[in-house]
Parts: structure tokens; C-alpha cells; sequence
């Protein structure tokens, strides 16, 4: 197997690393605007990594490659992704921005026509909170709401994406029909995993409903929140001052999943804690070796929840390489 | 005097937005009683 990854910040990096760790893979392409930094990538991790040029020539980054990883900052991975399953490529994202989600999910067709598959939304969150919801979704009998909350950034590139998704709409799944609410609003308190513990989230232009959806037939409620301090909140509207670290804090997510279980309402409530581009990196390239060994359940566009077919045995294998999960047993409280 | 008069403004509004915030609070309750297991080979089944 051959992957092509675009993108060699903190997320591509591990991107490379994880699949380099996978059984099979022959070779693997690392590309960035930055050339040092795909070149620092590429000997940090050694054979079968190497460079390839961003420039869209005679020698695309992607030549070869059975799976191209989009792992750059957001904004164009719909357009990328457009270019990549005309040329025969399949494509797996990691981008967390709404209107990327948007985009890649409208390739569904052309990636259906062409055989190809455009996996939307692998990283974090959504991704590991897409397979999580997932998982615990499979022990109802119907599943009625799908709550999920995360904080925390991985690179600089994601902070300054979710500083933007302050200034946007949230999409919340409700009754059937997509609504509209203004991004900051909606506070809740969300009990991360320890030591993160609990934390102010608030709604947010954020792509998760997009993906999780059409992952869940007849689904009455699906929202998501991203968790943010006051300071965050206020100055979301105001330039970026100071260049954002280069790799964030511990993130963590928390997914509730609502429904019926053997006939009474029940409520199952699963979390995760990691560093944000580690975790993400991890079920991008899990996902891309999932892809190119046939193991995803369609062609055409969609989320991890939606694609993944085995999805214990992904977060089995995600679990043996460090992403850890956990699940509130007891009380599950409020939120 | 002007100077002075507009530290004091500053301050007096800093305060005046600190306390608003402030006293927004955080809310919600926690939950009483269970918490967090790791999840692990039977639960990936």
C-alpha cells in the first residue's frame, strides 16, 4: 500500500508516523508547502517516507499513492479533494472546518461514479468521536440523540480554526431538519475525562452533526459543543495576537448517545483524553489503511461512523497504539 | 488630572466587565455518584 499525506504539521506528522507502524505499507509521501518540514518529517521517521513537492506539475504529490491523507491546515480540502478523486485518488481528511465537511460530502456522487471513497472529518472531532458514538450507538436498540463535546486544539493551524468557528453558525440536527444557531451560544457544562474534568462548552460552527446524521437513520437530536474559557469567547472577534503554540494543550472529548435499550430510555455517555494531533493522526491513518485494504463499508463520501465498518476492532487497534477511551459508568449526570 | 481621571475610568470599567463575567459562573452540577473507566478488550467486542 502507497499513501500520499499533504500536510506536515503536528497532525501529519503523526500522520506518517501511524501509518509507517501499520503492517503493509510500502510507501509514504509527505508534502508541504514548507519543504523543510516535510523533509524534517520524512528523515525523523526514515524509509519508506519521502518528500514530494506541492506544486501540482508533472509530479503531483499524490502520483501512485492508493489513499492521499489531506492533513493541511482547513479551508481547501474540498477543492483538493475534488482534484484527487477525478485523478483516481481516494481521500481521507482530517479537516474539523464546516465548510470542508460540506464540500467533501458533496463529492459523494463523483466519488461513488469513480469508485472512490472521500472519508470527511477523520481526526479528533469529529473522527474519534464519530467512532465512539458509533460504538455505543450499536448496544441500543434505537438511538434518539447524539451529544458531543470536545476541547482542546491540535496545531497552530487548528487553533486558528477554532477561534474562526466562533465567528460562524452551528448546525444542530433537530426533529429532522438542520437548524441554525449562533456560534457562543447554548452553554453547557461538559464533564470531560479526568483531569480535564469539567468545562463551559458552547455551540460552534463545528462539522460533527454533518457527519454523525446520516450515520444514524431516523435520529431525532444531534448537536455539538466546543468548550471554551470566557477569555477565548471574548477575543474570538478580535485578531490573533500572538502566534498559537505549536502543539496544544491535552484535549479531550465526551460523547452521550440517548435511546432505547430493551425497551426503557437509557443514556450512555463515552469520552476520550489525548493530545488532540496525536489522537487525530491516529484515525486518519487508521482510517487510510482501512481504505486502502477495502475495509470501509462503501464508496462515496461520508464520516468514520458512517464508513467504518468494524468499529470495535478500530478502537481496539487505536486503544494498543495509545488513544485511550473510557466510559462514565455510574450516574451520568446532567451533562 | 485628565490621566488620572482616565486610569481610574479604565480601571473602574475592567472591574465593571471582570464582575459580569464573573458573576455569570459556570453552573451546572456534578455528577454525584460513578466516574470514568478506561475502556478495554471486552468493550471493543
Amino acid at each position: 500500500m502507497r499513501f500520499a499525506v499533504l500536510g506536515a504539521g503536528a497532525v501529519g506528522a503523526r500522520v506518517v508516523r501511524q501509518l509507517v507502524m501499520s503492517p503493509g505499507v510500502d510507501g509514504v509521501v509527505v508534502a508541504d508547502r514548507d519543504r523543510a518540514r516535510a523533509g524534517l518529517v520524512a528523515r525523523s521517521v526514515g524509509e519508506p517516507v519521502r518528500t514530494g513537492g506541492c506544486d501540482d506539475g508533472d509530479d503531483p504529490w499524490w502520483e501512485g499513492a492508493d489513499v492521499a491523507v489531506l492533513a493541511s491546515p482547513g479551508g481547501d480540502h474540498g477543492q483538493v479533494a475534488e482534484r484527487l478523486v477525478a485523478d483516481g485518488c481516494s481521500v481521507v481528511s482530517v479537516s474539523d472546518d464546516l465548510g470542508d465537511v460540506e464540500a467533501l460530502l458533496a463529492l459523494d456522487a463523483r466519488a461513488r461514479a469513480g469508485g472512490r471513497t472521500v472519508v470527511a472529518g477523520a481526526g479528533f472531532a469529529p473522527g474519534l468521536s464519530c467512532l465512539l458514538a458509533g460504538h455505543v450507538a450499536a448496544t441500543f436498540d434505537r438511538v434518539d440523540e447524539v451529544h458531543v463535546a470536545k476541547t482542546g486544539t491540535g496545531g497552530p493551524a487548528c487553533a486558528r480554526g477554532h477561534r474562526q468557528a466562533w465567528r460562524g453558525e452551528a448546525h444542530d440536527w433537530r426533529d429532522g431538519q438542520w437548524v441554525r444557531r449562533k456560534a457562543g451560544s447554548g452553554r453547557e457544562l461538559c464533564w470531560f475525562p479526568d483531569p480535564v474534568g469539567p468545562e463551559d462548552c458552547y455551540r460552534a460552527a463545528a462539522p460533527d452533526a454533518l457527519v454523525l446524521v446520516p450515520a444514524f437513520p431516523g435520529v431525532g437530536r444531534v448537536t455539538s459543543r466546543v468548550g471554551a474559557s470566557r477569555r477565548d469567547r471574548v477575543t474570538a472577534h478580535l485578531p490573533l495576537l500572538l502566534r498559537p503554540r505549536g502543539e496544544g494543550r491535552l484535549g479531550a472529548i465526551r460523547v452521550e448517545v440517548r435511546g432505547q435499550r430493551s425497551g426503557l430510555h437509557d443514556t450512555a455517555v463515552v469520552g476520550a483524553l489525548d493530545r488532540p494531533a496525536a489522537a487525530g493522526g491516529a484515525v486518519a491513518a487508521l482510517s487510510a489503511v482501512a481504505l486502502a485494504e477495502g475495509r470501509l463499508r462503501r464508496t462515496g463520501a461520508g464520516g468514520v461512523a458512517e464508513l467504518v465498518d468494524q468499529r470495535p476492532t478500530f478502537l481496539a487497534e487505536l486503544s494498543r497504539r495509545g488513544v485511550k477511551a473510557a466510559g462514565f459508568v455510574g450516574a451520568a449526570g446532567p451533562s | 488630572m485628565t490621566f488620572l481621571r482616565r486610569a481610574v475610568l479604565a480601571l473602574g470599567v475592567t472591574g465593571l466587565v471582570t464582575a459580569v463575567l464573573r458573576l455569570r459562573g459556570s453552573g451546572g452540577v456534578p455528577p454525584q455518584t460513578g466516574g470514568w473507566q478506561e475502556l478495554s478488550g471486552p468493550d471493543f467486542r
